[in-house]
């Protein structure tokens, strides 16, 4: 479809353009308002300049729908970018300026081992090396007091050196900068005028939050994929324009909202889980639609599965997260960085995790995979190790003629033989045992992965109804709601494209945080309103920028709370308005109300104490009233055929075969059943009912 | 390979394995996430404990550190023979003590034990163990002359009767701990960890038809003894001595640790014969907190990747002179038992290096430095907690990593926490260049930190330094790590353990100690030496 000029003058269309660089694939999402509808495509990531594989979409966009780029209004963008340059270690040269006597805190750490057996183990090493991280002469204390001045005849010095070293970036930390800023303030203002090529970071900008290691990791972090995006982004938005696009551009962050293109060259860092985030933030929409307001988003694609939790129709928030871990999934073996992110778990369980029989003689699933090449034995590239990809094949869920689509031939036969050769004979069991017994452990480890993570929200699984996407996510699903007794399981149209749908209804936010430690009762609130003050206007003024007039925004004012003595904060939203001496009562109400849903009990006799503060200031919720999904309409028959599937309480039985795109709006039919689309089969197993809602989605009752 | 003989397939098993896993670990986070002890929480230092009905453990938490291993079974099986037996359980019971000898050898550490039930039949037992924040007595660390400083002691008793709070006994906590709140909120989030476990076992059972837990317990444990068996097996049989020797006190009174190490078939022995006697400071070590901290760097060497139960530990023999260094009786005070038990895997790996030099590191700058601090800070009295590392011991194939905690698990305390806590001031926290030791693969490096008293009231501090007078030794050729050293300024004497006080304006400068090498220096690669003058860790 083309649009007129005469329509886009009178924003009669209004469209939006979603774009999510994965590591596999880039793909598009979007939005045209007239029709309501959503279009959806997908290309090849391209290396090593990932821009060529979004121009190649583009004009897929153009090809496939006469989309072009000029037309739109809006476009979000996210991309792996700064996760892939940490975990590969090809950021920009970086050097780090801290405290005197404390340039060792970033190789320090915390001291502790991830893996309690593994002698053997290795701790990540630091993004600035030793011989490049410096200590300048200052000192502030706890409370902002300036005890030793800044030595401003060191200054020249450092600035040499950086010269000397090629230095394109620099992390600055001072410690308790959290609490006084002026010396980070006026080392950065020293190399701007000086060096004003190099990059710098600070800390207070960063990541303002109390514990000197990891608001050290998190600007080092910024500072190490800053020159890199900068870069990148600058090109992103140089070769739009070049394609005649007037419109906003926005970039998705880590806790699931919008940036614009300067707050992300300015905090790279947040771009971290922009991915998971979009896959989040759609969970969250089709939340709405389906007017469900607590799900558990699962998606699972090649080597890992992801989950986490949508509660009262939002995302959980946490601020613990570790990049580029040096053991895969083992929680503590990576680089902490203190950023809000949408609260997902990770297990090393995907399509292609490996499934072996272990030293004891019990059959294991990952976390290691096959990855892409050679891959699962079923893709004949030279892969032996039986995978769950394999499994599912042997099972009869997948088709081996279909898969994306039929773009790829899949191996029956090498995938029985993997299994054979390396499980079922060394057992002692048949080809279908083994692959049964795949399908059912890496089912087994999410679930309990999953469970653990509700549990630790404090949180009952049963009470949530599921919602499935990623390549494997449809086809595993049904198993692990099952195992987590979950009631109805939702896979929803566009599930191969979920992350990039979901920066399409992210809002644009700002967050403000500052750490100010006191006991609840001993607050200076005037102090307290002057900041939280400060930071909601700092808020609207990135919204202003960010083209949203102050009347669309909302703030949200938070508070990082724990009892005095405790390690663990929880978070509760203030009250509004100005705080005083009467607001004790409801924020100590509100902690206590929380914690008691967290942890069943509070706690008398013990003070409050009030960490860390937090401003979000954001925009409106985009809607988008979806009434249709292209490439879902069809007139075919939706049945395909039938095929030998094997389930576990019944073992092989003749299963029907539906075609996703040729299923009527409320269409009602039993399980067993195997519907299949080209980026993912869902597979449904028996004592279930499945029913096409008024969008398509499929909605499965579960009968246990 | 031979599978496992058992009514549950190789799927089955594996499946309900992780399960039992999960379960501990579910519990395990509500402990942690709701307790006030500093090492709960940032230091792993718990453990929670499925048991069968025998008390034999099927399932340990993961994350716990090496303390707690073995003993929560040997506290259960000692309940059912001398305290309660099995037909005296009732559903809702809960039985406390921190008995050292039948816990994990001092008395902040309480163990928890309750019943699982199901339809109206026991079961199992879950147990819990973790350090509280305090149990009366003085302040924690080596000070203490004898037990009764120690504080207070709680024999095996209900703490809970059918559900029924034993009032009395919390009374008697309450007004015997400083802090009551905080230990007795720990006591119950003890008691909810152990109520979430039996919750999501009773959900296991019943989704998996099972009647009770025996079959199942039967398999894992056998599972995994036959693990630790062929791993043993595949050892070279022999008798493998070591001998070394430890600061003690730090002023002349030091320790000496000898132990043999009998490897025949499928297993081991360690017997510490000739280890010297209990020492006037509260070090000494009690046999159940022994066994932990040998059995760890054992089961680290042989059977890293297999879960624990009770089987990971039957082919496991520990054995001291009664009244030993190593083997404490009463009332020998035991508070910082935690040094000596912190020195047994530089013993184990010494000798084992004899026999499987290819699954041993070296010697570590351990045992972790604690320091205490209690004053008042803005009118309110605070006991502060924190704890530094020394150097990781090299590896047969690579160097040591830097300040690293083994073989216990402990975090530091953030230096802009510290120092929003209390009144001191940092100083200075940086690697210690050179004191790695030297070899084929370099042991990490210690590291410097130093802080000062900026308020106006003198603190009390009790302080625990280790390997100031004696190395982290290097194996195989490798050379030892630098020793560590204490120095106050302006200078004054000083106790490397024990009690004293930090006057207003004093500097407490604390070195600690590097890891020991492995290998001959000789065979060091050229490329990594000069990568190490690069980064500055040698000179």
């Amino acid at each position: 479809m083309v649009v007129s000029a005469l329509e886009r003058k009178n924003k009669i269309i209004f469209m939006k353009l979603g774009i999510d660089i994965g590591g596999t694939f880039t793909d598009f999402v979007i939005f045209e308002n007239n029709s309501s509808q959503l279009y959806f495509a997908k290309t090849l990531t391209t290396y090593p300049d990932p821009t060529k594989g979004i121009f190649n979409g583009i004009r897929e966009l153009e090809e496939k729908f006469g989309f072009v780029v000029r037309d739109m209004d809006d476009i979000v963008h996210g991309t792996t970018l700064v996760t892939n340059a940490v975990i590969e270690r090809k950021g920009a040269k970086t050097a780090f300026i801290t405290t005197k006597g404390f340039e060792d805190v970033l190789e320090i750490g915390r001291e502790m081992r991830y893996d309690i057996y593994d002698i053997f183990l290795t701790m990540p090493k630091p993004l600035v090396p030793r011989n490049l991280r410096i200590g300048v002469a200052e000192r502030v204390d706890t409370h902002g007091n300036v005890i030793t001045p800044l030595e401003k005849n060191d200054l020249q010095a450092i600035t040499d050196s950086l010269k000397e070293n090629d230095i394109e970036a620099v992390g600055i930390c001072l410690l308790n900068s959290f609490a006084n800023i002026n010396h980070e303030k006026a080392l950065g203002n020293y190399l701007s005028e000086n060096v004003p090529d190099i990059y710098y970071s600070l800390s207070s900008e960063i990541m303002p939050e109390i514990r000197e290691y990891e608001r050290s990791s998190a600007t080092a972090m910024n500072a190490y994929v800053q020159p890199i995006t900068d870069k990148y982004l600058k090109d992103f938005e140089f070769q739009l324009k070049a394609f005649g696009f007037k419109g906003n551009i926005n970039i998705m962050i880590s806790s699931g909202k919008l940036t614009t293109i300067d707050g992300a060259r300015k905090s790279p860092i947040h771009l971290l889980e922009s991915g998971p985030a979009g896959g989040a933030m759609a969970g969250v929409f089709y939340g709405r639609q389906l007017q469900e307001e607590n799900l558990l988003c699962f998606d699972m694609g090649g080597t890992t599965a992801k989950a986490c939790v949508i509660y009262e129709g939002k995302p959980e928030i946490t601020n613990h997260f570790e990049a580029a871990r040096v053991k895969r999934f083992k929680k503590g073996s990576g680089l902490p960085v203190r950023i809000p992110v949408i609260d997902l778990i990770e297990i090393g369980a995907g399509g292609g995790s490996i499934a072996r029989v272990n030293t004891i003689g019990l059959l294991t699933v990952g976390p290691d995979s096959a990855s892409s090449t050679p891959g699962p034995a079923c893709y004949n590239l030279g892969g032996e190790n039986p995978t769950v990809t394999d499994a599912d094949l042997v099972l009869g869920y997948l088709n081996a003629d279909y898969f994306l689509g039929g773009e790829m031939t899949l191996s029956v036969a090498a995938a029985r033989q993997a299994i054979k050769n390396k499980l079922a004979d060394p057992l002692g069991i048949s080809i279908e045992e083994a692959a049964m017994g795949i399908h059912k452990i890496v089912n087994e480890n999410m679930a309990n992965a999953a469970r653990v993570h509700v549990l630790e929200k404090g949180m009952d699984p049963r009470h949530f109804n599921m919602i499935g996407f990623g390549g494997a996510g449809p086809v595993h699903s049904f198993g692990v709601a099952k195992l987590l007794n979950v009631k109805r399981l939702i896979i929803p149209v566009g599930a191969g494209v979920t992350s990039a749908l979901g920066f399409l209804v992210s809002p644009v936010a700002s967050e403000k945080i500052r750490s100010h430690i006191a006991e609840l009762n001993q607050l200076d609130w005037s102090e307290i309103n002057d900041f939280l003050e400060d930071m909601e206007k700092s808020g609207y003024e990135f919204l202003f920028k960010s083209g949203i007039p102050a009347k669309d925004g909302s703030v949200q004012r938070i508070a990082d709370m724990r009892y005095s003595g405790q390690g663990h904060e929880i978070t509760i939203e203030l009250p509004h308005g100005k705080l005083n001496e009467d607001s004790i009562a409801e924020i100590k109400r509100r902690f206590v109300k929380e914690y008691e849903f967290r942890y069943n009990r509070s706690i008398e006799g013990i003070p409050l104490e009030m960490v860390t503060w937090r401003v979000v200031v954001q925009g409106p919720i985009p809607k988008m009233a979806v009434k249709q999904f292209s490439n879902t309409s069809s007139d075919a028959d939706a049945y395909k055929g039938i095929r030998k599937v094997y389930f576990e309480e019944t073992g092989y039985l003749e299963c029907l075969v539906y075609d996703r795109y040729a299923l009527k709006p409320n269409e009602k039919f039993n399980g067993p059943a195997i519907i299949e689309e080209t980026e993912s089969t869902t597979v449904i197993g028996i004592n279930s009912i499945i029913h096409m809602d008024t969008q398509k989605n499929i909605i499965i009752d579960l009968n246990t | 390979m031979e599978n496992v003989k058992t009514t549950f397939d190789p799927i089955a098993l594996s499946i309900l394995w992780s399960r039992l896993i999960s379960i501990v670990d579910e519990a395990g986070t509500t402990l942690q996430r709701t307790s006030f002890s500093t090492v709960t929480r940032e230091s792993n230092d718990f453990a929670v404990v499925l048991m069968d009905k025998k008390g034999r453990s099927i399932a340990q938490s993961s994350v716990s550190v090496p303390s707690f291993l073995g003993v929560l079974p040997i506290l259960t099986k000692a309940l059912l023979a001398d305290y309660f037996p099995l037909e005296t359980w009732k559903e809702g019971d809960v039985v406390m003590t921190n008995d050292p000898w039948l816990c994990a050898g001092h008395k902040p550490d309480i163990g928890i034990v309750s019943p699982i039930f199901y339809q109206k039949q026991l079961i199992g037992f879950i147990g819990t163990i973790a350090h509280s924040p305090d149990m009366g007595g003085v302040l924690w660390g080596a000070g203490s002359r004898d037990l009764y400083e120690e504080g207070l002691m709680v024999p095996p008793t209900k703490l809970i009767s059918e559900g029924k709070p034993n009032k009395t006994l919390f009374n008697i906590l309450e007004v015997n701990v400083r802090a009551a709140h905080q230990t007795i909120g720990d006591i119950k989030a003890q008691i909810a960890a152990n109520d979430q476990g039996i919750k999501s076992l009773h959900k296991l059972i019943e989704e998996n038809q099972l009647t009770d837990l025996q079959d199942l317990a039967d398999a894992v444990i056998e599972a995994s003894e036959k693990a630790m068996r062929e791993a043993l097996l595949a050892a070279p049989d022999g008798s493998y001595q070591y001998s070394y020797d430890t600061d003690g006190d730090g002023l002349g009174n030091g320790c000496h640790f000898e132990i043999t190490i009998n490897i025949k078939g499928d297993e081991i022995h360690a017997d510490y014969t000739g280890t010297s006697g209990a020492h006037p400071l509260s070090i000494n070590a009690v046999l159940n907190y022994t066994f932990a901290y040998t059995a760890y760097p054992i089961k680290c060497t042989f059977s890293p990747d297999v879960p624990n139960n009770d089987g990971s530990f039957y082919p496991i023999k520990v054995t001291a002179p009664k009244g030993c260094l190593v083997n404490a009786q009463k009332p020998s005070p035991l508070g910082a038992r935690n040094i000596t038990g912190n020195m047994l895997h530089s013993v184990v790996f010494g000798a084992l290096a004899k026999a499987v030099p290819e699954q041993v590191q070296a010697d570590c700058g351990s045992a972790c430095w604690c320091i205490v601090l209690n004053g008042e800070h803005k009118g309110k009295e605070f006991v502060e907690y924190f704890f530094l590392n020394g150097g990781y011991g090299a590896r047969p194939n690579m160097d040591g990593e830097h300040v690293l905690s083994f073989p216990t698990n402990v975090a530091n305390v953030p230096i802009e926490v510290l120092e929003t806590d209390i009144a001191v001031l940092v100083t200075e926290k940086s690697l210690l260049p050179d004191s790695g030791g030297k070899g084929q693969y370099r042991g990490g490096l210690g590291q410097r930190f130093s802080f000062k008293n900026v308020g106006e009231q003198s603190l009390n501090i009790s302080l625990l330094t280790e390997k100031t007078k004696t190395p982290a030794k290097g194996i195989l050729l490798g050379g030892d790590g630098e020793m560590g050293s204490l120095e106050i300024i302006p200078h004054r004497e000083f106790p490397p353990k024990g009690l004293d006080k930090l006057h207003p304006g004093e500097e407490l400068v604390l070195t600690l100690p590097g890891g020991g090498g492995y290998g001959d220096p000789a065979k060091r690669e050229k490329t990594f030496i000069q990568e190490d003058k690069i980064l500055g860790y040698i000179s």
